[in-house]
Parts: C-alpha cells; sequence; structure tokens
C-alpha cells in the first residue's frame, strides 16, 4: 500500500491485478492471457532489468564504432573525405551554423549518452542500489522513451546526402560502415527503454519503507 | 440503437468495475468516465491515465484520411530539385532508403524505409481502418489485430525526426548548390502534423472500449 495524504491506496501486486501493456483493460494477473485482446499479461516487464542492462551493454559497445567509422564518405573531383559523426558536427560549428551544430550534438552524442547513463541509474534505483526519488525517476524515464527517436537525425541525414549527391566526377557521396553502427545504437537503447519496467522503482521504494518501518525485534529475555 | 452510437461519447463496456492501473507506479484507480477534453492522473505519481478526447473518432478518421492522401503526394512529388555542378538531382521520400540500400548500407536502408514509409502507413491505413466503422458503431473485421498491431508500430513511426533531418541537410547543401522546395516538402510537413493529430486525436483506452462495446453489439 502506498499513502496519499494520509490514505491508503493500492498497488496491482497486492491485488493481483494487471494492465494489459495494449489494450489497459485491468485483469486479473492469474487469467495469463488479456480478455479483451488477448496480449500475455504479466505483473511486470519479464526480466526487466537484465534484459534493460544487456541491450544497454550493447549499446555502449556499439556507441564506439558508430563514433569512431565514418558515417559517409564523399568523394569531391576524385579526392575521397571520410567524416564521422563528431566531424560533422564539427564542420557546422567551424562554418557559423551554430543552431544545427547542437541539433546535431544533441541528437546524435548526447541523446544517446544520456539515455545510457540514465537508463543504467533508472536499473540501479530500481535494484536499491542508489538512493532514488521514484517520481522523479518516473519522469526521467518518460522523457527518455520520448527523446530516443530523435537520435536517427543523422541516419535521415545520411539518406538524404547519399540520395542527393550523386554529381558524377564531381561530387559523389556514400555511407559509411558508421551508419549502421549508428543507426544500432539508436534501436539497441530504444528497446532498452521498452524493456524497462518503472513499476520496479516504487517497488523498491516500497521494500525500502517497509524495512524502515519495521518493528525492531522484542530483546530476548 | 447503432445510429446513436456514434453520437454517445465514449461507451462503457459491459461488466465492472472498470479500472486503470497506472503504467509507472502501479496504483490501482477506479475508472469513471471523465468529461470530454478532460484528463485523469494518477493520485500517487501525476501520470496522466488517460484522457477523453473531444469527437475522438471523427477526428481520428478525417486526420488519417487526410494523412493517407498525403503519402500519395510525398510518394510521387519530388521533396526538393537540386541544381549543382550543371547537374538537377531530386530527393523522393522513397528514394532515400533506396539510395542507402544501393550504395552497400541495405540493412540501415531497410531501416530508413521501415521508420519512414511501412510504419506511417500502418498507422494511418489502420486508424482509417479501425475507426471509420467504429463512427457507425461498426466492427471492421479483424479490427483488434490491427489495433495491437499498430500499438507495436507506434515508437518507430519517425516523420517528424526526418524532417529535421531534411532541414539539417539542405542547410548542409544550400551553401554549394541550388535547392527549390518541390510539392513533396510541404506534403511532407502535412503528413507530419496529420499524423501527429491523428494519433493524439484518441486514447488508446477509449478506442478499446469503442472495440469491445461494437464487438458485442
Amino acid at each position: 500500500m502506498s499513502k496519499v495524504n494520509g490514505k491508503e491506496v493500492p498497488r496491482g501486486l497486492e491485488l493481483g491485478l494487471a494492465g494489459c501493456h495494449v489494450c489497459e483493460k485491468v485483469s486479473p494477473v492469474a487469467e495469463v492471457h488479456c480478455p479483451r485482446c488477448g496480449t500475455h499479461l504479466h505483473m511486470r516487464k519479464p526480466d526487466s532489468i537484465t534484459r534493460t542492462l544487456a541491450l544497454l551493454i550493447a549499446a555502449a559497445v556499439m556507441y564506439v564504432p558508430a563514433n569512431l567509422l565514418p558515417i559517409l564518405t564523399s568523394r569531391e573531383l576524385g579526392i575521397s573525405t571520410e567524416s564521422t559523426i563528431i566531424a560533422g558536427m564539427v564542420e557546422f560549428w567551424n562554418t557559423g551554423a551554430y543552431p544545427i551544430a547542437l541539433v546535431i550534438f544533441t541528437a546524435s552524442i548526447l541523446i544517446p549518452l544520456l539515455k545510457i547513463v540514465a537508463l543504467l541509474w533508472l536499473c540501479a534505483a530500481a535494484k536499491g542500489l542508489v538512493p532514488h526519488s521514484a517520481k522523479l525517476l518516473g519522469k526521467v524515464y518518460w522523457v527518455t522513451e520520448l527523446l530516443g527517436r530523435w537520435s536517427m537525425v543523422d541516419i535521415f541525414v545520411v539518406a538524404i546526402l547519399v540520395a542527393m549527391v550523386q554529381l558524377g566526377n564531381y561530387m559523389v557521396i556514400t555511407p559509411g560502415s558508421g551508419a549502421l553502427a549508428f543507426a544500432g545504437v539508436v534501436m539497441l537503447t530504444m528497446f532498452a527503454a521498452m524493456s524497462f519496467d518503472p513499476k520496479l522503482l516504487w517497488d523498491q521504494l516500497e521494500r525500502e519503507e517497509e524495512m524502515s518501518t519495521a518493528q525492531p525485534l522484542p530483546e530476548s529475555e | 440503437m447503432r445510429t446513436r452510437l456514434s453520437i454517445l461519447t465514449w461507451p462503457e463496456p459491459k461488466g465492472g468495475p472498470h479500472r486503470a492501473i497506472c503504467h509507472y507506479c502501479d496504483t490501482v484507480h477506479v475508472a469513471d468516465p471523465i468529461a470530454e477534453g478532460s484528463r485523469a492522473n494518477c493520485v500517487l505519481c501525476g501520470a496522466t491515465l488517460f484522457q477523453n478526447r473531444p469527437a475522438s473518432l471523427v477526428r481520428v478518421t478525417s486526420f488519417s484520411l487526410t494523412a493517407l492522401l498525403l503519402m500519395i503526394v510525398v510518394h510521387t512529388a519530388p521533396f526538393v530539385d537540386m541544381d549543382a555542378a550543371g547537374l538537377r538531382t531530386e530527393l523522393t521520400l522513397p528514394g532515400a532508403a533506396r539510395a542507402l540500400i544501393d550504395e552497400g548500407t541495405p540493412l540501415v536502408g531497410l531501416g530508413v524505409a521501415l521508420f519512414t514509409i511501412i510504419t506511417p502507413l500502418i498507422l494511418a491505413g489502420g486508424l482509417v481502418y479501425v475507426c471509420a466503422p467504429l463512427i457507425f458503431g461498426r466492427l471492421a473485421p479483424g479490427a483488434m489485430f490491427v489495433t495491437r498491431w499498430m500499438s507495436r508500430s507506434e515508437p518507430w513511426n519517425m516523420i517528424e525526426v526526418f524532417l529535421l533531418g531534411v532541414l539539417v541537410s539542405l542547410l548542409k547543401l544550400g551553401k554549394v548548390a541550388d535547392l527549390h522546395f518541390g510539392i513533396g516538402f510541404w506534403a511532407f510537413a502535412g503528413l507530419m502534423v496529420c499524423m501527429a493529430a491523428a494519433v493524439a486525436a484518441i486514447d488508446k483506452r477509449e478506442l478499446w472500449d469503442r472495440l469491445e462495446v461494437a464487438k458485442g453489439q
């Protein structure tokens, strides 16, 4: 039970009730499948923390080639230049296009990194390894889910440049191997965010509250 | 009775009590009907439980139908023409995905096609297919199956991200080439607005309640 203004409010876990992830109908978890839409019911997302961590580790590993390998190669009058995500951003900055440089920096470098860090923090908090406010971290999770897709912008830029800059001998742009790694990072962090269950944050909070309010054992005589 | 269903706002399915569980903190609420235009929040953590959107079905249907029509324009008319080095190239939506597939990164190209073409099509087409018959209280064959797939594909719709990508690339190319916006670009901007409006026009809970009621007719 959680308390709101001194009044106790029940949680699904205590009543054995689960909200369907697809159609939101609330049914006893013992029914296994949602009576309305047939989706498998579960109290918490299965192996939430293990899955999230596995996907995060994969994303962190992919983050290295995503930034080191060229995301595109441009061949201008026979001279090839490979450019990474960071190089593309620096180029915008140097030519005075500060707003675009900031957009690229935010979407391609900051958001994936912040997502990985935020989800690691959420997993640690759900395990009780760091002190946390479940309400605040719930908002962090919401933002993480919301922003994830915007990192894909660099992949779209590559696609558009490759499609448009096909000017024969003058200038040709081809995609680099970094593009696959970067798309991988974005998708892996999106899957990681989807597999994390924010209810675990409140479960942990409840466990901590129980521990602190538990009566000390009576002294034996 | 069937014709009056469309006028009725958010019907309540049989049985009950109807409950809502907060996705964030697992608090169980009694889901009483709320007025059109208002939202229900979780008493513990404040997250939105559900919203009652005004004229939901009519709005979803019209916005997603418009989105479908705009998709035809987006796929046939060029986004941007570029004049450089005496050559003219043009960008189309399928052209961007195909360029990546042709130039040696087929996986990324398929991803781009999935996020900008296939998912928006599933969403807009699915919403029309499911919601238009619901206006008359009817259930389209396989409507529940389609709705499940729509909620699965929703996070992968990246229309607005692609539009940002178009703007960034144009700023990159604007210095070296002459660019002309085509009909496709404006249609795409409209498509983005319509998709966002269509998805936001009905709460998931309301859609499923309506499906359940229509099924029981």
